[in-house]
């Protein structure tokens, strides 16, 4: 089975990410697939599975940016399951993301049409930490 | 009411309930209840019977509780329960702080008078426990000290924060002069600032007894014949008993028929949120009920201004648009829009926008939003572990009613103790409230819910019927139970 992803790269200086407009695809094992179906309707998980195998990794030093010293990265898409939000999020976003992420961060207004800006900047505060654990630093 | 009235109106309970084919007792022994006290919180007869368990804690330290109201006075006494030597200082300026808040819906209807609520926190102040009758202004958590309005300078080893909130009228414009307010006091300005031609609020005991004489005035205006405009409100922040604003409604419309008015008036919710409830179920229950009654409805509009002189109340009114494709987020955006709507009113009953009082937001001890930040769970403060916080202050969703208040005390109490004696915080609240929600003279609906926006009733009863007993217990079980079951530190 082959996994098709895309990725961003973080640019620290001016903590903001860019699309890589690439498609990448990479081969799995029997295993790998086994712990992809298992994960595939779980986006973190599956996210911080593919970013933590070692197959992946080294994919990804070798093959894609194989000169590239200290690059940070994270990943946007996995065979179409997309984290684009992590890295683009703003207050002008579709409703569908601001339902992910007041889910994802448990966020509750007792007012229940909520102000975007306000939910707005509690989601961007939490993604302020989080996208720190979804990048990928090459080393 | 005399006992003949009781006993009437118990048996009108039993006859409610034998067309659900049980009897009390049944109905009681189903939903594990063992008393009224469990009326408002659901509690199974089995954890009623652990939660009155005192085993007294030796655990030593000096306890401050800023605020005497309900949760504040409740936790107090409940830690004298639970303490062999409580060392308890409670920091309340106003006499008439344990008064009975949830029934200022039913002054403001005509249903009880001013003096039905009032009640006295010395009354309530538990054996042993020091009252400092001035206001804590000041607080200095890194040093354990807070100061009061009267420069007296108190230490602490534990902090419970139990303020309650401040009602803002003064960000209403045109209302200015209102200031801000508490629920208790004489809130002479407030009184002053709204005036006597058709604005109300009932978040305050004096105004829920003003909210009832221009309820009459208007009322006699529409029986007189005039076609009269009714509005009610619903701000854009948290709010305590957010059915509070609705109730009053239900209660204007009951008293219009009575008078055989209601033809000739017209009666509009103007929420700032886009639903009636946060929870769907409760929603579409309510939804049904403003289409029988004939009320009429608009969205996401929230009050900022009122014309005292034209009689126009004018809101903010926001709606969304679809924006731009946006190719990296594969989503159309969404703009938010608003603009002013002016609306004339013969009647208006004002739902304050409410905060956290000033000298918490402005203290190390509040949030960027004012609120105390506290574990939603344990209600310990998230910066400081020997502060907790409860009741309107605290930073939890959906805590802000005598329901979660009566749930959140437990959990305050328990997790002190435990901290005090050097062990790990097991008691959780788990987002338990509860809002007898008035539909008319004579039903309410008993919309019980938590964390999972779900309903979570007590009983085995449709929880989103109307139901004559619930009315019952509105009306005469609730009060009893908080203030001498819930204020004496039990129920």
């Amino acid at each position: 089975m082959q996994i098709k992803f895309e990725l961003v790269t973080y640019n620290e200086e001016l903590d903001s990410f860019e699309l890589d407009e690439t498609i990448y695809q990479v081969e799995i094992d029997e295993d790998e697939e086994e712990t992809y179906n298992l994960l595939k309707d779980s986006d973190l998980h599956l996210y911080n599975w593919l970013k933590e195998s070692d197959f992946f990794t080294k994919y990804i030093k070798e093959e894609v940016y194989p000169d590239s010293e200290n690059k940070k990265i994270a990943i946007s898409d996995i065979n179409g399951i997309s984290f684009r939000r992590f890295y683009f999020f703003k207050v002008t976003s579709g409703d569908s993301h601001y339902e992910y992420f007041k889910k994802l961060y448990n966020i509750h207004e007792e007012s229940d049409w909520q102000d975007r800006e306000d939910v707005g900047e509690e989601i961007l505060q939490h993604l302020s930490t989080k996208r720190q654990e979804l990048i990928l630093n090459l080393g | 009411m005399d006992h003949k009235y009781i006993a009437k109106m118990l048996s009108k309970m039993d006859e409610d309930l034998s067309k659900q084919g049980m009897s009390r007792r049944d109905a009681m022994k189903m939903a594990g209840i063992t008393s009224v006290g469990m009326f408002m919180g659901g509690v199974t007869s089995a954890s009623a019977d652990d939660e009155n368990k005192t085993v007294k804690s030796n655990a030593k330290g000096k306890i401050v509780i800023v605020g005497g109201g309900l949760a504040g006075m409740s936790t107090a006494a409940r830690l004298t329960l639970n303490l062999s030597n409580p060392d308890i200082t409670v920091i309340e300026p106003e006499e008439l702080s344990v008064s009975y808040q949830p029934g200022q819906t039913l002054v403001g209807g005509g249903i009880w008078d001013e003096s039905d609520i009032a009640y006295k926190r010395d009354d309530f102040t538990p054996d042993g426990v020091k009252v400092i009758k001035e206001k804590a202004i000041l607080f200095n958590p890194q040093e354990n000290k807070l100061t009061t309005d009267k420069g007296t300078v108190v230490s602490y080893d534990y902090l419970i924060l139990a303020t309650g909130l401040h009602l803002d009228f003064e960000r209403i414009r045109g209302l200015e002069e209102a200031g801000r307010a508490m629920s208790a006091g004489d809130n002479e300005r407030l009184l002053k600032g709204l005036g006597d031609d058709g604005i109300c609020s009932i978040y305050t005991a004096k105004g829920a007894t003003k909210t009832w004489e221009q309820m009459q005035k208007y009322i006699a205006q529409a029986k007189s014949g005039k076609k009269t405009q009714f509005l009610f409100t619903h701000p854009n922040t948290p709010v305590k008993c957010g059915g509070a604003p609705k109730k009053i409604m239900y209660l204007t419309n009951a008293r219009l028929k009575e008078a055989g008015a209601r033809e000739n008036a017209d009666l509009t919710f103007y929420p700032n949120g886009g639903a009636m409830f946060g929870v769907p179920e409760y929603h579409d229950a309510i939804l049904g009920q403003f289409k029988r009654e004939d009320f009429k409805w608009h969205y996401r509009h929230n009050l900022i201004e009122v014309d005292k002189e034209k009689k126009i109340a004018v809101f903010d009114a926001k709606w969304q648009e679809k924006g731009p494709w946006d190719p990296v987020l594969k989503d159309f955006e969404v703009i938010p829009k608003h603009e002013k709507v002016r609306v004339p009113y013969d009647f208006l009953h004002i739902t304050p926008p409410q905060l956290a009082p000033r000298e918490i937001a402005e203290s190390d001890l509040g949030s960027s939003k004012g609120w105390v930040p506290v574990n939603k769970e344990t209600l310990q403060h998230i910066r400081y572990e020997n502060v907790f916080s409860l009741g309107d202050v605290a930073q939890v969703p959906m805590g802000k009613t005598g329901g979660s208040a009566r749930k959140q005390y437990k959990v305050v109490v328990n997790n002190l103790i435990a901290l005090m004696n050097g062990k790990a915080l097991e008691a959780k609240y788990a987002g338990y409230t509860v809002c007898p929600l008035i539909t008319d003279i004579g039903t309410v609906m008993l919309a019980e819910f938590d964390w999972t926006v779900k309903p979570t009733p007590s009983f085995p009863l449709d929880p989103t019927v109307e139901r004559w007993m619930w009315w019952l217990m509105k009306i005469y079980l609730l009060k009893p139970m908080t203030v001498y079951g819930m204020l004496s530190g039990r129920a």
